[in-house]
C-alpha cells in the first residue's frame, strides 16, 4: 500500500546511520520536519480546491476518451495548481 | 505444555497485564530441522514468490505498533464504538476483527486451543470468551505489537514467529484464525499448506485477508499522476488475491468444505494525505521489494487532484475501499459430509415442481 517512502523507516544507509547516532526521532531532524510540512498538505490543498478540479478533470477525460495519457499532457493545468499551491504555502509560512 | 506445542518454546515471563506467556522463536527465516514439513518440502517446481520484504514489515509494524497514538489507525482491525478518529470519517464502521469472531460464535464446538496468525495486536482474541477458545496463542513478527496487544479473558501464549515458517508441531490447533495478515506473505499457498499441517483433523481455519480490489481509487490516482507528471509509474499498491483464486488455494492446500465470501467497507477521508497516513499507521506501509523509494511532491500534489475529481464525493471527502475476504476451510476428518454416492437419489428432480402445488391434499 503507498506512502510517501521517505517516510517509513530506514530507506537509506545514510538514515541508518543517522537514526543510530542521533538518540532518539524526537529531536528535530530533516525527517520530522518534512514531516511537519508534510501536515500541512490538506490544509492548502483545500485553498487550491478549483485548479486541483480543473487539472483533475483534464487527466479524468483521458479515461474516458480516445486521448492516451502522456506526460505533460496536462501541464498547464498542473502548473496553474502548483502556483496556486506554493502561493497558498507562502502566506502561511509568513 | 510448553512440549506440547514446540520443543524449543522458551518461556520469559508473564506480561503484567495479561495472564499469559511469552516465547521467543529464533525461527524467522529458517525453517529448521525440529519443525515438521513447513511447505519448502512439498513445493513442486521452482522458486518461491519473493513479492514483499517481510524484514521491512516487521519494521513498519514495530514502528506502527509503538505510536501514541495507534489505536486510532485500528478501526479497520476492530470496533469502533464511541468516537471516531478525527482524521475520517466513517460510513460504515464495520470492523473486520469481530467479524472474524462472529464466525467462529457460529461454529458450535468449544476450540482447546486456538492459533491467530499475524494477530498483531489481538483485534480476535478480544472479542471471543472462554467458552469458546480455551487457549490461544497469538503469533506476529512484530514484538512491539505483541507487547501491546490488547486485554482479553482467555489466557495466552504469544509467539514471535514469521507467518511464512509456523514453528508448530503438526496437528496441534482445532482452530487457526488470521485477520488480515495474509496479504503480506509471500508464499501464500505454502503458508495455507502450513497451516492445514498444524491443525487437527477436523480442525477448521477461519481467515479474513484484503484483496481484490482494495484501494483501486488510491492507485489509480497515483498510477494516473505519475504517468501525467514523470512519463511513468510504478507499483505503490500490493498485489492482492482474486476472490476466483481464494477457492482453489484453499482447495491446494487441502482444506475441504470451504466458504469465501467479500465485504466491501468504504471508508471516507478527507484527502489522500489522511489515507496514506492512516494506512501507515494501520502499519500497512508498501513493503514490496519492487516499490519506489521516494514519490515526488509534484506526484502527490498531481495525485491528490485526480483522487479528489474522480472518486470525491458531494461532501467534500473522498472513499477508499477495503475488500475483505472471508474465508472458512476444514481439515478432512471422516465425520466431515462427503458428497453422496452417484445413483443414491430417493427423490427425483421432477417431483420438486409437486412441492408448491396448493394442498387439496397431504402433499408436503
Amino acid at each position: 500500500m503507498a506512502l510517501p517512502r521517505v517516510f517509513t523507516g530506514a530507506p537509506s544507509i545514510l538514515k541508518q546511520i543517522y537514526l543510530r547516532l542521533s538518540s532518539s526521532m524526537s529531536g528535530s531532524n530533516v525527517w520530522s520536519r518534512t514531516r511537519e510540512k508534510m501536515r500541512l498538505f490538506p490544509e492548502l490543498f483545500a485553498q487550491c480546491a478549483n485548479e486541483a478540479a480543473v487539472y483533475g478533470k483534464c487527466v479524468a477525460a483521458t479515461t474516458t476518451g480516445t486521448q492516451e495519457l502522456r506526460k505533460d499532457l496536462c501541464a498547464k493545468e498542473f502548473e496553474a495548481l502548483k502556483i496556486c499551491f506554493t502561493n497558498a504555502a507562502k502566506k502561511r509560512a509568513r | 505444555m510448553s512440549g506440547r506445542l514446540c520443543r524449543r518454546l522458551l518461556r520469559l515471563g508473564c506480561p503484567a497485564s495479561s495472564a499469559g506467556s511469552w516465547s521467543r522463536l529464533s525461527g524467522t527465516g529458517r525453517p529448521g530441522a525440529g519443525r515438521s514439513g513447513t511447505g519448502r518440502s512439498g513445493l513442486s517446481g521452482g522458486g518461491r514468490m519473493n513479492v514483499f520484504s517481510r524484514e521491512m514489515k516487521q519494521r513498519q509494524k514495530d514502528w506502527a505498533a509503538q505510536l501514541q497514538d495507534s489505536q486510532q489507525y485500528d478501526y479497520l482491525r476492530e470496533e469502533l464504538h464511541l468516537h471516531p478518529p478525527p482524521a475520517l470519517l466513517c460510513t460504515r464502521s464495520d470492523q473486520v476483527g469481530s467479524r472474524v469472531a462472529d464466525r467462529v460464535y457460529d461454529i458450535a464446538r468449544t476450540f482447546p486451543l486456538a492459533l491467530d496468525i499475524g494477530g498483531g495486536r489481538s483485534h480476535i482474541a478480544e472479542h471471543l470468551s472462554k467458552e469458546v477458545v480455551e487457549r490461544f496463542c497469538l503469533t506476529d513478527v512484530s514484538q512491539q505489537s505483541l507487547r501491546r496487544r490488547r486485554p482479553s479473558e482467555i489466557p495466552t501464549h504469544c509467539v514471535l514467529a514469521d507467518e511464512e515458517f509456523l514453528p508448530f508441531k503438526e496437528n496441534t490447533f482445532d482452530l487457526v484464525v488470521s485477520s488480515l495478515a495474509l496479504h503480506w506473505i509471500n508464499d501464500l499457498p505454502g503458508a495455507l499448506r502450513q497451516i492445514h499441517q498444524v491443525l487437527k483433523p477436523d480442525g477448521v481455519f477461519i481467515g479474513a485477508m484484503v484483496g481484490g480490489e482494495t484501494l483501486y481509487e488510491l492507485r489509480c490516482s497515483l498510477q494516473l499522476a505519475e504517468m501525467e507528471r514523470e512519463g511513468g509509474f510504478s507499483p505503490h499498491i500490493s498485489p492482492y488475491t482474486a476472490v476466483t483464486d481464494l477457492g482453489n488455494l484453499l482447495g491446494q492446500a487441502g482444506f475441504n468444505m470451504l466458504t469465501v465470501d467479500i465485504d466491501d467497507i468504504q471508508v471516507h477521508y478527507p484527502g489522500i494525505m489522511e489515507v496514506m497516513t492512516d494506512l501507515q499507521g494501520m502499519g500497512e506501509s508498501n513493503c514490496a521489494w519492487n516499490r519506489k523509494s521516494l514519490l515526488h511532491r509534484d506526484t502527490i500534489l498531481a495525485a491528490a487532484a485526480i483522487y479528489k475529481e474522480m472518486y470525491g464525493s458531494e461532501d467534500g471527502s473522498i472513499p477508499a475501499t477495503f475488500e475483505i475476504l472471508y474465508m472458512i476451510g476444514w481439515k478432512p476428518h471422516e465425520s466431515q459430509a462427503k458428497p453422496a454416492k452417484r445413483g443414491s437419489a430417493t427423490v427425483s428432480f421432477g417431483d420438486l415442481s409437486k412441492i408448491s402445488r396448493p394442498s387439496g391434499t397431504d402433499q408436503p
